[in-house]
């Protein structure tokens, strides 16, 4: 019985945050009529079909020198660009937000980006757009150092590992300890920053003896737990 | 046409269609922000991509080697 009560709020919960990200997503699309590099790779990937086509038909093409060159374009250059292209693409795609939400564990993480409540970190954040809404996981779970977004992915590549092919671990928890360098990367510097109590625990801060998340400052996180229990934000249309 | 060039053929022929494959499977991919999508892409699109491209390398070294058959290295 608890268990259906479980599933049925899971259903519940998984279509209100899809219309969430539905209608960012519609907004977002509205915004963006311009035909971008995903419209240039699909256009050099539909000439590369084509190409490879004419070519495995017309075999003769190859005798001459301009064919053989051709041939080595059609067979090796361009599938090779478009290999690394989508890679790319592919990879820049994995840092939306609606990437991260895709799995169904990340749920309630989702709409704690939505909770009605300035307390929530994440959500004050999210709404009030001081980190882009379309990469908002992203923004604040990546490692601002060198390698830092190469470090990510391969913890992506094992979030997606343990996701299909594994246990993930319930609760989520973090690899590490939040590093203070992510917050500061925006912050440090910001008007906002600059009260008393920031400047005097500055070194604290920078030097991570004094966690900005979990030294009682500013504690609510995801607090993916409570989420049910948080009136909802619904953006406008 | 000898058994050679009949490979290398084959071998040319081969590597199109994995390399049409690959592509295919790549172009299906990019239309999902998915983390299936980027797994299709990088397993499946990514293994058909590199085998169609040696396949291709391979197949033009064998060329070589068919037409050259003099070009055998002296000891």
């Amino acid at each position: 019985m608890r268990k259906r009560s479980d599933e049925e709020r899971a259903v519940k919960d998984r279509g209100t945050l899809e219309t969430l990200l539905v209608t960012g997503e519609k907004k977002q699309s509205k915004a963006n009529m311009m035909p971008g590099p995903t419209s240039i790779l699909f256009v050099l990937l539909g000439t590369t079909i084509v190409l490879l086509i004419v070519v495995l038909a017309r075999a003769s093409l190859t005798a001459t020198p301009a064919g053989k060159i051709l041939v080595f374009l059609v067979f090796f250059v361009l599938p090779v660009l478009c290999g690394f292209w989508g890679l790319n693409e592919h990879l820049e795609r994995s840092k939306q937000t609606a990437f991260c939400l895709s799995c169904h564990i990340m749920q309630p993480y989702g709409e704690s980006l939505y909770a009605s409540d300035p307390t929530y970190i994440p959500a004050a954040h999210f709404q009030n757009h001081r980190i882009p809404p379309d990469e908002a996981c992203y923004t604040c779970h990546t490692d601002y150092a060198m390698y830092g977004t190469i470090h990510v992915k391969l913890h992506g590549l094992r979030h997606i590992y343990m996701q299909y092919f594994g246990t993930p671990m319930n609760p989520i928890r973090l690899y590490d300890p939040y590093n203070n360098r992510e917050c500061l990367h925006c912050h440090a510097g910001a008007r906002s920053f600059e009260n008393d109590t920031h400047m005097a625990l500055l070194d604290q801060i920078k030097s991570n003896q004094l966690s900005c998340v979990s030294s009682g400052c500013h504690d609510t996180i995801h607090n993916a737990a409570a989420i049910g229990n948080v009136k909802i934000w619904r953006p406008q249309e | 046409m000898n058994a050679g060039e009949s490979k290398v053929s084959l071998s040319f022929r081969l590597s199109g269609i994995l390399l049409v494959a690959g592509l295919c499977v790549e172009a299906v991919s990019l239309h999902w922000v998915h983390p299936i999508a980027f797994l299709a892409f990088f397993v499946i699109g990514g293994v058909l991509l590199a085998a169609g491209v040696l396949l291709y390398l391979s197949s033009l070294l064998l060329h070589h080697s068919s037409s050259n058959p003099n070009d055998t290295p002296s000891h």
